[in-house]
């Protein structure tokens, strides 16, 4: 049989392909949409908008993350990605968050930040072109316009 | 005996509605009155024996509060669940119990959480919520918000031991960490000598609330990934029994090779949870070689499961309508190979160690559980199969893909910790095969119904056989993508009873063993009970007054 035990961790461990480890956000292809938040089940990923900042931020904290990788599964731009990395240990709690910030966008009509610049690109660039400007105005502005339209249309 | 399901249908008719929900799941709507003789007609007449009850506030969808008795009737494969509601004004039913004693601490969860009182129950008084928890707060009612804070009341200086024929034994407190598990539980034996007259338990130290959580915070697809969080050993087979009973209520179809895929994680998880109570029971007898060498052999299985799923314990693969990740075609290979040394090894070492005198006389004849008293708590997994019963979820009431592979259930009658130990040893070896067969026989396609629709306020009960018996969990579906009820219950809720039976009449030193045998799982705990053997008064200490203390 021979020796079993390992020298970890003095000599590294292995982990196989497809383990999940750390989840990591890449802050460049990052939108902000908030789906991993909503689909985290222990609110490891929260979201929250600085209005006096101008920015959102999207914050991991890695001391509540249980390694499912649903942020994974739903990330439509596959900006999270679980690492291979599992040596979590830290000195401060501090030391477990990642923070993602990025830049609110203003709704062209009342102007309140209601979602960041990248995220209106992004729909922007999923939306036929003469309908592109509707990814920069606010879901309730776009209620009332929708209404209006319809209202005094001229059938 | 009856033998088919329209006669049950035309028997239970007489006491109220009954419904076929879908194959293998029968819904009575009963009169409470009538409850104790339906749980009669239904254990000890027709020879099903008593799952889990469940207890609901339905106050906001029909007023009332709602109880579910269900039953499992092995020999006709369905469930029984039995409906009675009670108003708020007057929530007064009769208890189950004197007829069932399995129901004892399933009616006392209901009572101290939606506030239904049993009435001739034998032994009512809380069992979960904490000594100081407020009169008259029930947390599992639906007005009570799941982030509240209550104000805890006094603990009470004496808790209340029933000692009824004990007077004069020495009491001799194990816990509140078990010896062995490194969980905890609170055993009081009442010793003469060297022999167990009786005993007490007290558990839910750390009971968590998560059904609470899962109800209002959680929507559907998390919570498969906190239920997979209530063991720490067979998480899994949690996180599949609350799919299945979403899946069972909301009539979802889920693909074949998922089921495969399902039952191969399952059978891997009950490999390894047995070879760590192989080597668990080894340690407590003091056998720390045997020990060293379950281990060694089943962290093969580990690395099994985490090439398959990305983690060697939680698995993660489950949400509702199937799994996630697929089984690589190319790993099968290495999988195979893997159990074909692990079940070289395993089958090797076990016969050496069953042929080691020891091992047998500290087991032979020890912690026996007769077969009427396995009957009358409803015993699951094992512990009924060392008695005699011969119950298996999956072979009774076949789910995943196990209605697609051979396998043996063994049965031993005598009853003892040997049984219990010969039952978990074959039991690997068999489920080494039923892996085998699966990953040489499991279809191509599909992993996931990706198309989900969940009506509103449909029930659903999803059973699997964990490692530890039968795991069930209860689930009424809500609007707004949440579950309105999760009832998760573990096999060990109804087999940590059974202890007290067991220790009676055997000497202390087997007492460890003894307890360990039933593979209980515990959890941990926040404050410890005293033991003052002079003045025979438990005295309850908090967990503040302890660090001021000592």
């Amino acid at each position: 049989m021979g020796v079993v035990t390992e020298r970890y961790p003095y000599e590294p461990v292995e982990v196989p392909e497809g383990f999940r480890g750390k989840p990591v956000i890449d802050p460049e292809r990052c939108v902000g949409c908030g789906a991993c938040a909503n689909a985290c089940p222990p609110n490891a990923l929260t979201v929250e908008d600085d209005l006096e900042a101008g920015v959102r931020r999207v914050k991991l904290f890695l001391g509540r993350c249980i390694f499912c990788g649903r942020c994974q599964d739903v990330c439509p731009v596959e900006a999270v990605k679980l690492t291979k990395e599992f040596e979590l240990s830290a000195m401060s709690a501090e030391d477990l968050y990642q923070v993602v910030e990025l830049r609110l966008a203003k709704c062209l009509v009342c102007g309140r930040a209601f979602t960041t610049v990248r995220l209106a690109l992004e729909t922007a660039r999923r939306l036929p072109e003469d309908q592109r400007r509707l990814a920069l105005i606010c879901p309730e502005c776009r209620e009332r316009m929708s209404s209006h339209l319809i209202s005094y249309a001229r059938w | 005996m009856r033998s088919s399901v329209s006669k049950l249908i035309e028997e239970l008719g007489g006491y109220g509605e009954v419904r076929v929900l879908r194959k293998g799941l029968i819904h009575l709507k009963a009169c409470r009155e009538d409850l104790p003789k339906i749980a009669e007609l239904l254990h000890w007449g027709l020879g099903g024996y008593f799952s889990v009850s469940v207890g609901v506030d339905e106050r906001p969808v029909d007023g009332l509060l709602h109880v579910y008795h269900v039953f499992s009737i092995d020999e006709l494969g369905t469930y029984v669940v039995v409906e009675a509601s009670v108003s708020p004004a007057h929530p007064r039913m009769p208890s189950i119990t004197p007829v069932v004693d399995a129901a004892n601490w399933h009616e006392r969860e209901v009572t101290d959480f939606i506030g239904v009182e049993f009435v001739g129950h034998p032994e009512p008084g809380r069992l979960i919520l904490p000594y100081d928890w407020p009169e008259g707060v029930y947390p599992l009612r639906k007005d009570f918000p799941y982030d509240s804070k209550v104000s805890v009341g006094e603990v009470p200086d004496e808790v209340v031991v029933d000692e009824k024929g004990l007077e004069g034994y020495t009491k001799l407190p194990v816990g509140p960490y078990h010896p062995a598990l490194h969980e905890p539980e609170h055993f009081i034996l009442y010793v003469d000598g060297e022999r167990v007259v009786d005993a007490r338990y007290k558990g839910f130290f750390i009971y968590r609330g998560i059904e609470k959580v899962a109800e209002s915070r959680l929507t559907v697809n998390q919570v498969p990934f906190i239920a997979e969080r209530i063991c720490g050993i067979c998480g899994y087979t949690h996180s599949c029994c609350y799919c299945q009973a979403v899946e069972s209520a909301a009539g979802i179809e889920v693909p074949e090779r998922a089921l495969y895929i399902r039952s191969t994680l399952l059978e891997i998880e009950r490999i390894h949870s047995h070879m760590l109570w192989l080597g668990v029971a080894f340690h407590v007898l003091g056998f720390d070689t045997g020990f060293m060498i379950m281990m060694r052999v089943r962290e093969a299985v580990m690395s099994i499961a985490e090439m398959l799923t990305g983690n060697r314990k939680t698995y993660g693969m489950n949400l509702v309508g199937g799994v996630r990740r697929d089984i690589n075609e190319g790993r099968k290979e290495v999988v195979l190979r893997a159990l074909r040394r692990v079940r070289e090894e395993f089958r090797e070492s076990m016969e050496d160690i069953l042929r080691m005198r020891e091992i047998v006389s500290r087991t032979k004849g020890v912690g026996v559980l007769t077969y009427n008293d396995a009957r009358r708590l409803s015993v699951l997994g094992p512990v009924a199969r060392a008695s005699g019963i011969d119950t298996d979820v999956r072979k009774r009431h076949p789910y995943a893909a196990y209605k697609h592979v051979d396998f043996r259930i063994p049965v031993y009658r005598d009853g003892d910790v040997l049984s219990r130990l010969l039952v978990r040893y074959e039991e690997v070896l068999e489920s080494i095969g039923i892996v085998e067969q699966l990953l040489e026989s499991m279809p191509r396609g599909e992993i996931l119904c990706e198309e989900v629709e969940i009506p509103e306020y449909r029930k659903g009960v999803g059973a699997t056989e964990a490692p530890r018996g039968e795991d069930i969990h209860f689930v009424i579906t809500g609007r707004d993508n949440k579950v309105y009820r999760w009832k998760p219950r573990a096999p060990s809720y109804n087999n940590i009873p059974s202890t007290i039976v067991m220790l009676r009449g055997e000497r202390l030193a087997d007492a460890p063993v003894i307890i360990a045998s039933n593979d209980p799982c515990f959890s941990c705990t926040d404050h410890l009970v005293v033991i003052d053997v002079r003045r025979g008064v438990r005295k309850v200490v908090r967990g503040e007054e302890l660090a001021r203390r000592w």
